[in-house]
């Protein structure tokens, strides 16, 4: 069975977003980095680096947030997050390399002044700066779904997934993306889809225990 | 058949590596960013970003170097670049974005400084923070490499060409890699496939 290292306040919410919408049954064990439970030697076997998250599935280990969600994809969600056909295929690969390369350092830089430093500590020089950055790469996926509510189609796919699971850290660093209003709609129908909605429950729920 | 766009002097060199090695035939269109010609009508309909590179396989069209090798090698390589058995596989992904989001922003830091600027514009402090956030990516690949002769196994896969070619941004600047001894040999053995050096040859040659 699946086992998702990590906690759902990390990057492992992408797995746990990705598993819930293959249906895939999966055993969330939780780390509390606070804690420092990714340094322990019992995780650092799974993965030496000592980041989150880590999958193991049978004699599968692996680690990279979005690399995961495609092995998901492939194994637990064919025909569904992995389209059939080759072409939907290249298109999830491809934007799962561009949530990466081009949204995520963006994205997550403007994340990082927000969410960890308090509002009179902010860099708001750098935040305008990534702002700018941002919008020309917004531009890039808006383009896409001129003609289609989602990046392969008419599916939501792994391509949607990898994406909105970033672009969600623009909407929360409070990036307004209602100028691109496709783009709008369609994370609008990605973030409220069960699967992220179980995420954002358990992220709640794990809030609530904190507290 | 493969049409593939972007001058070998470019991320491009990373597709052509893969092409190359599987040995299939593709048609390449070495458009050249620096001269505009990934902005024109022809182009911006391929990728409408306007960035290089890019593939048509029949009905394919695709972006996103890293991301083009895994397509590639997942379509033609089974059994060589893309290796059989579900555990090898996944480490292909999970090299390819690691690539992608640890090693490439320094790597890429560091090129732009030394390539792209002249010596007295470079920054100093930029130079060396650099090679702090270098570090921590390079043990994590030699721990991987002291386990295993190549990253997915005892064959070279996708997932060693596509950290190769990132790490070849840090060996073209001359980033001392003697300190990860298993991660250095690894690089120079990749770097030095005739695959490799094929389009090394290209790039010399555009």
């Amino acid at each position: 069975m699946l086992k998702i290292y990590g906690s759902v306040m990390s990057r492992a919410s992408r797995n746990i977003w990705a598993a819930e919408e293959c249906a895939a049954p999966y055993e969330l064990v939780s780390l509390d980095f606070r804690k420092g439970e990714h340094k322990q030697p019992a995780y650092l076997a799974i993965n030496p680096a000592g980041k989150m998250p880590s999958i193991v599935d049978g004699d599968v280990v692996m680690a990279e947030s979005l690399a995961i969600n495609a092995f998901i994809a492939q194994k637990y969600g064919k025909g569904k997050l992995w389209p059939a056909d080759e072409k939907g295929q290249a298109k999830c690969l491809q934007w799962t390399l561009w949530a990466a390369a081009e949204l995520e350092p963006v994205a997550y830089g403007r994340l990082r002044e927000v969410l960890f430093k308090k509002e009179d500590e902010r860099d708001h020089k750098l935040l305008a700066e990534l702002a700018e950055r941002g919008k020309p790469i917004v531009g890039v996926l808006d383009a896409v779904l001129q003609d289609t509510p989602f990046i392969c189609g008419s599916q939501f796919t792994l391509a949607d997934l990898n994406v909105a699971c970033v672009m969600e850290y623009m909407v929360r660093s409070n990036f307004d993306i209602s100028p691109w209003p496709k783009t709008a709609a369609w994370y609008k129908a990605c973030a409220g889809r069960l699967g992220n909605m179980k995420v954002q429950e358990m992220r709640a729920q794990a809030m609530k225990v904190a507290a | 058949m493969i049409t593939l766009y972007g001058k070998a002097a470019s991320r491009t060199s990373r597709n052509l590596w893969a092409l190359e090695e599987l040995g299939i035939a593709y048609k390449h269109v070495p458009f050249d960013y620096l001269k505009g010609d990934t902005k024109m009508a022809e182009y911006l309909t391929i990728n409408p970003a306007g960035k290089v590179p890019a593939l048509v396989d029949d009905d394919v069209v695709m972006t996103e170097s890293l991301g083009m090798n895994l397509y590639i090698a997942h379509n033609y390589g089974i059994g060589t670049l893309w290796p059989e058995g579900k555990a090898a596989r996944a480490k292909c992904i999970q090299w390819t974005l690691w690539a992608a989001t640890e090693l490439e922003p320094p790597a890429v830091g560091r090129l732009i400084e030394f390539n792209f600027k002249k010596e007295h514009e470079r920054d100093q402090k930029n130079i060396d923070e650099l090679a702090e956030h270098t570090k921590w990516p390079l043990n994590t690949l030699d721990a991987a490499l002291q386990r295993s002769t190549y990253l997915a196994g005892a064959m070279f896969t996708i997932a060693d060409l596509n950290v190769a070619a990132v790490c070849e941004y840090l060996t073209r600047t001359k980033f001392d890699l003697t300190p990860w001894p298993a991660a250095n040999r690894w690089v120079s053995e990749c770097l030095a496939r005739p695959a490799n050096q094929k389009v090394n040859a290209m790039k010399m040659a555009a």
